[in-house]
């Protein structure tokens, strides 16, 4: 049984927002939605939680029909990305306002509440008010609300997106670690797509109005099914070149467009599939090379020759823009090299994760078998 | 050492500014007070001294009995027992009606009328209020408890206030986040519970200020109080002036009379003005 159902949603204001959203999320299951911002996360939260009503579709949390159920009597929890934490209550009134909203006992609400804090580490933050606490602080509240709340589905909106790295990373953890969130159908929507691929059961990217894909971490990262689902993940933006395929002594190349004769030959998983999908032999695509799949060469170990013209550290890695003939190509490296303009550079590419888009449409050319079409 | 200090004070800077200033300041203190002052000596005076052609400015004699006499009168104490009946009543009804009107404008803009009505609310306030004196009279009259009564002034009044309560109130509402009601939804609460568990502790300063604005004009008023009641029912305001007769006027009785009416605004503006100036932080939302 679904824990949270979506079929046909549909909501837009004076322009559509989201069109015939089906969505289903198992109960224990902690899905993510990833997309940029304006893309429609918040208000699919907003639609399941019932604070705002669908111009069409259906709506279930568990068995039930929630379309047309006030939020009140939805049983859906919700972080809002503000924290929204009420500020004349202490933070323990804050977590215990849904305890009190159903009536329950001052003992009772006082051991659940005293149980979450310890769990998410603010015990002794409970008897302040939430502007005297720091901003993670506040977010552990609102999410100690929620938890309080014993709902049936989970929405979490952009959470962790307000923190600075090191409590993002600790309250990350903690979200893989906490039972209620394990038991229950948690959406959580992010524009962040590390901590999607971090923490989604299953990861849908929005845009355009639905879910451009689903799958698993692995499945959107390596087997995207568009050009714009590739663009929207990985660290440094994905390389996106027109190419021509070209047949040439029985091998497939993929010969760069304006950049002098820069080709690569496609990987043989690829070559079937793209020969599969047009009988041409000649085509036009988008070649696609996500920066680490672009490594530096030693000087005698081949390699295609380049120029570099900018290096960026950030702490972990390093961002290098190379031109080969008249492209550019983004490579990620280790932050400690020192790259002047102009320098010669020789590149490597692993052209088994090259990925082919159409041209128009964007669509992958040849997505691998664990796709699911 | 001679190093001259790194910040001069102001009045080091502009001695001439800061001189006029102060001058300004005092001229203007001058004007408040004396008044006040003015009344409290007057009505410690004997009548005699406040007809004095040259007048003391220090009472010869001090005659607290001024005091006495006013309470004296069974109807003077009436006349106070009116006046904050209707005042209180006034207040009540008004903060009743503008914040229901004014969360409505706040919440939801578009299907309450939108901008125009509530500024045509606002533009109740804006015609001198004597234009509309005889057709209020006439209209009042033809009411079943007619004009000289409490309730009449306690609706009278709404003319005035409940524009500035649903305006004020408007505005208080819309500071207070929408998404904490929100939240509250989320929690389980109904909205008239999460109203009162939410958004009214939100915007409670703001709704005394807006009491106490609307509390001090009905308390004060004379125009409309002066026509319409006066057999029934009097307020201390039509009270004052008959101390006036034909060939003399008893200062000193008006002048303890307004004092003493003088006394429950300023006891509530000091009891309440922690709240006048508390703004409660809405901040916890982040933008």
């Amino acid at each position: 049984m679904a824990g949270l159902e979506t079929r046909g949603l549909c909501k837009g204001w004076d322009f559509p927002l989201l069109d015939q959203l089906d969505l289903s999320v198992e109960e224990g299951e902690f899905f993510v939605v990833v997309g940029p911002s304006g893309a429609g996360k918040t208000t699919l939260l907003r639609l399941i939680a019932g604070l705002e009503s669908a111009d069409a579709g259906r709506i279930f949390i568990g068995a039930r029909e929630v379309t047309r159920i006030p939020p009140y009597h939805r049983r859906a929890a919700m972080t809002f990305e503000s924290y929204a934490l009420y500020p004349h209550l202490s933070v323990f009134e804050n977590i215990a306002s849904p305890l009190r909203a159903r009536g329950e006992r001052d003992p009772s609400v006082r051991r659940r509440v005293t149980a979450i804090a310890e769990l998410l580490q603010i015990e002794r933050l409970l008897e302040r008010k939430p502007d005297e606490v720091s901003g993670g602080q506040k977010q552990r509240a609102a999410l100690g609300r929620t938890l309080a709340a014993d709902p049936e589905v989970f929405l979490l909106d952009e959470p962790l997106s307000h923190l600075d790295a090191r409590i993002r990373h600790d309250l990350r953890r903690q979200f893989h670690t906490l039972e209620a969130l394990r038991k229950t159908a948690t959406l959580y929507v992010t524009h962040d797509y590390t901590e999607a691929l971090s923490l989604g059961d299953r990861i849908a990217v929005i845009g355009g109005g639905g879910f451009l894909q689903v799958g698993s971490a692995r499945d959107i990262y390596e087997n995207p099914v568009s050009v714009e689902v590739a663009r929207h993940l990985g660290q440094l933006e994905i390389n996106v070149h027109d190419a021509e395929l070209v047949a040439q002594g029985g091998q497939l190349q993929a010969r760069v467009a304006g950049a002098g004769d820069l080709s690569f030959p496609v990987a043989e998983q690829h070559a079937r599939q793209l020969t599969a999908a047009s009988t041409s032999a000649k085509r036009e695509v988008s070649l696609a090379v996500r920066p680490q799949h672009i490594a530096l060469a030693g000087p005698d170990a081949g390699g295609v020759p380049g120029v570099a013209e900018s290096f960026q550290a950030f702490g972990a890695t390093g961002a290098l823009t190379v031109t080969v003939g008249g492209a550019t190509f983004r490579v990620l490296t280790s932050p400690d090299l020192d790259f002047r303009e102009g320098m010669p550079v020789r590149l490597a590419f692993d052209t088994a994760h090259f990925l082919y888009f159409a041209r128009d449409g964007g669509r992958n050319l040849a997505r691998g078998e664990s796709g699911d079409g | 050492m001679t190093r001259a200090p790194s910040r001069p004070p102001p009045a080091g800077r502009w001695p001439l500014i800061r001189a006029l200033l102060l001058a300004f300041l005092a001229v203007w203190l001058l004007l408040t007070l004396f008044p006040i002052y003015w009344q409290f000596i007057t009505a410690f005076k004997s009548t005699g001294e406040t007809n004095l052609t040259v007048p003391t400015f220090w009472p010869r004699e001090w005659h607290p009995e001024n005091f006495a006499a006013i309470f004296f009168e069974r109807s003077n104490l009436n006349a106070l027992i009116d006046s904050f009946l209707i005042a209180t009543g006034n207040t009540l009804a008004s903060l009743f009606l503008g914040s229901l009107a004014g969360y409505a404008f706040a919440r939801f803009p578009r299907q309450a009328g939108g901008e125009n009505l509530a500024f045509w609310i606002l533009s109740n306030r804006m015609f001198p209020p004597v234009a509309v004196l005889i057709p209020l009279f006439l209209l009042f009259d033809s009411l079943p408890w007619g004009t000289d009564s409490r309730l009449s002034l306690i609706i009278l009044y709404l003319i005035f206030n409940m524009p500035l309560a649903t305006w004020l109130m408007m505005v208080f509402f819309r500071d207070a986040p929408r998404e904490l009601e929100e939240a509250a939804y989320l929690d389980g609460y109904t909205p008239a519970r999460a109203f009162i568990k939410v958004t009214l502790p939100l915007v409670l300063p703001g709704m005394i200020s807006v009491a106490m604005l609307c509390w001090i004009f009905a308390w004060n008023e004379y125009l409309f109080a002066n026509l319409f009641v006066g057999t029934e029912v009097r307020t201390f305001t039509i009270v004052i002036p008959t101390f006036s007769h034909g060939s003399q006027t008893l200062w000193n009785l008006q002048m303890a009379f307004s004092l003493i009416a003088m006394l429950p605004p300023v006891v509530m503006f000091i009891a309440l003005r922690r709240y006048m100036v508390r703004g409660l932080s809405l901040g916890v939302v982040k933008g």
